[in-house]
Formats: structure tokens, C-alpha cells, sequence
């Protein structure tokens, strides 16, 4: 294994952001999660082996001493709120030149703000609204099953 | 100008007020709906009620294009969020962010705010410039910090004084803009000399400054 750049960062241990954590950690990564309020961790479970760090990952101070943010291949941004997501990953791209970020954003609109960078979103309102329009059509069209 | 004020409290007010007699179109958004009516029946302004960070809230601002956004709340990264949209989707020229912890000044600029204030950073700043220097030395900072103007007194022991310009070495990277010299103002050139009792008014880099001060104080017998 690389010793440099190998480490998984993930930003707030909501259910996605612990599930994350516990199914990469399974699988042998080298995963660190963060999030200011320590309680969050409970979600973790326990093939989680990696380390849980509160604090505030805006705060760079915490992403160089806590994090160590240099050696950071990868970040998951799964904070509550789009706002907190959005400033993360605009630091891990353009400070830290991180190159693989992916983030969380429940407000569509706001994925222009990660246009012209490496960037990749995660939109819930898109996954739902495909899984809806999928499932609507495997169960055939409603105006047959009603005649 | 065409000038935005996103958020905010005592402080939007007061702007705002400023802005209007200096005769600035305004366009007033706050996410705070009654603190938003305040400001609207106390200025006779339109206020917008909405959260900032959002599109469709500048949109409907119709912040297109503006001069100036100032975005006020008290959440550092709402502001950030605020600054960006309002920069990439509206094209809105400046922007300026006040934030609460001080830390972020360089990383909001480093990101692409154009102007970003802290009333902390700025204390912290002048306090640590006011201790650098002796008290006969007063400076002021201009364009976040990049350029320092010095204001020093002459005293008679200084090595410098009643020297003519051309006549003194100075180090490089010096520049005395003004000499006052109750009541006169005097533009230097190579023939000015300096006397006991004028003010000089030095601009340089914080860099050079503490240099430059040291050079400045060189008493008459260090140089002998």
C-alpha cells in the first residue's frame, strides 16, 4: 500500500457520512471522519476501524494538525447543510488540491458553484426523482392497471 | 452604484442609511422577516425576504450585474456562499464579506472574495502595529494590509535631521511622500531638507516598514 495520500476523508457522520466510514473502512481503506459534535459517531458502526476526529472541518487549522489533510487522496462531504458542504469542497479543491471530492448537496441549484472543477455531486433530490420515474414505469402505466 | 446588502442587523441599517444619502441604488435582501420590515419602514426601502445562499433569491433581487454586494450575516460561510453565487452566476463586479472568526480573512480571499472584513483581524492588526513601533510612529494600513503609511516625527538627535534629501543614503524601497511642517505641506524633493519637529509621511510594504523606522531612528552618535 502507498504511504502518502491513501487516507479517506469523510466530512460529518450523518447515516450516509458513517455508512460510508464503516463500509470503506470494511474494505481495508485507511478512513477518517470528522464531525463537530461527537455524538454523531454512535451511527458508526462497528466494522468501522478507522479514526473519528470532532471538530470543524471549515477550519483549516483541524484539516492540517487533526486531519492531516496533505495526506488526504479522497473526501466525502456529507454535512447537513449545503452551505457547510459547498465551503469544504471548495477549500479541499482549491487549497488543498485535493483529487477526489465528492459532496452532498440537497439543493440542486447550488451544484453551478462546483462548475469548471473536478468536483463530483451527489444531488438526493435527483436520486429520488429517477427512482420514482424507474419504479413508476416498472409497474406499468396506472391508467391500464384502473380499466 | 448599484450596491447589494445581503443580511445583517444594526450594521445593514446604518449602511444603508449612508448608501441612500450618497444616492446608491439599493437592493436590501435579509432572511430575517421582521428585523427586513424594520429596515424597510425606517429607510423607505424594498426589502427582500430570503435566504441569500439561494439562486432563485438573488434572482428574484434581481442582483444582475451589480457593483458592490455586502453580505452581512453572521454566519462566516453563508456569507462565503452569498459572495460566490452572487459572483459566478450574477456577475456582480465586488464583493465583500464580513466574518466572525478571524482565521477566515486569508482563506475567503484565497477563494475569491474580493474584500473581506473582520472587526477581530482588524484589531489584532492595528494592535500589533501599534506595538511594533514606537509611539512616536503612527501607521495605517490600505488594500488589506499591502501597503503601510508611516507617519513619523523628527527629533533632533536623529541622524537624518537637518540633512538634505539627496544627501541621505537611504535604503531602497523608500519613499517620503510628505513633509509636514506646521502648517506647511511640503512635497519632497532631493533639495528638501529635513528638520527637528516635521512630520514625515513614509509609504512602504509592512515588510519594509520596521526597516525603514529602524533606519529613521538612527541617532547622530550611531553613526559616528
Amino acid at each position: 500500500m502507498k504511504k502518502t495520500k491513501s487516507k479517506i476523508l469523510i466530512v460529518g457522520s450523518g447515516r450516509l457520512g458513517a455508512s460510508i466510514a464503516g463500509k470503506l473502512s470494511s474494505q481495508g481503506h485507511d478512513v477518517v471522519i470528522i464531525d463537530k459534535d461527537i455524538s454523531s459517531f454512535r451511527k458508526l458502526n462497528d466494522e468501522f476501524g478507522g479514526y473519528d476526529i470532532v471538530g470543524d472541518a471549515s477550519d483549516l487549522f483541524v484539516l492540517e494538525n487533526d486531519v492531516m489533510i496533505n495526506e488526504v487522496n479522497e473526501v466525502i462531504i456529507t454535512t447537513d447543510s449545503d452551505n457547510v458542504n459547498l465551503f469544504i469542497a471548495h477549500i479541499c479543491f482549491y487549497i488543498y488540491d485535493i483529487p477526489h471530492i465528492y459532496v452532498r448537496l440537497n439543493d440542486n441549484d447550488k451544484g453551478i458553484l462546483l462548475n469548471n472543477t473536478t468536483i463530483k455531486t451527489i444531488f438526493p433530490f435527483t436520486l429520488s426523482y429517477e427512482d420514482y420515474m424507474k419504479k413508476r414505469k416498472e409497474n406499468g402505466s396506472h391508467e391500464n392497471r384502473n380499466s | 452604484m448599484r450596491i447589494v446588502i445581503a443580511n445583517g442587523r444594526h450594521e445593514a441599517d446604518f449602511m444603508i442609511k449612508k448608501f441612500i444619502q450618497d444616492n446608491h441604488k439599493l437592493i436590501v435582501i435579509n432572511s430575517d422577516q421582521k428585523f427586513g420590515r424594520y429596515i424597510s419602514n425606517n429607510n423607505h426601502v424594498p426589502v427582500l425576504f430570503g435566504d441569500s445562499t439561494k439562486a432563485y433569491t438573488l434572482d428574484d433581487a434581481g442582483i444582475h450585474d451589480a457593483d458592490v454586494l455586502i453580505a452581512l450575516s453572521t454566519d462566516d460561510i453563508e456569507n462565503y456562499v452569498t459572495c460566490i453565487t452572487a459572483k459566478r452566476i450574477f456577475n456582480v463586479k465586488r464583493c465583500v464579506s464580513v466574518v466572525r472568526n478571524p482565521k477566515r480573512v486569508d482563506l475567503f480571499k484565497n477563494l475569491g472574495i474580493d474584500s473581506v472584513i473582520c472587526s477581530t483581524y482588524l484589531l489584532g492588526e492595528s494592535i500589533k502595529y501599534e506595538s511594533l513601533i514606537e509611539s512616536f510612529t503612527k501607521t495605517l494600513t490600505l488594500e488589506n494590509d499591502k501597503i503601510v503609511i508611516t507617519e513619523m516625527m523628527i527629533e533632533e538627535d536623529m541622524a537624518i535631521s537637518g540633512k538634505l534629501i539627496k544627501n541621505i543614503k537611504f535604503p531602497p524601497r523608500v519613499n517620503i511622500s510628505c513633509i509636514y511642517r506646521d502648517p506647511e505641506v511640503i512635497i519632497p524633493n532631493g533639495d528638501s531638507l529635513i528638520q527637528s519637529g516635521d512630520k514625515l509621511i513614509i509609504v512602504s510594504t509592512p515588510h519594509d516598514q520596521e526597516m525603514i523606522t529602524k533606519f529613521f531612528k538612527t541617532r547622530t552618535e550611531d553613526n559616528e
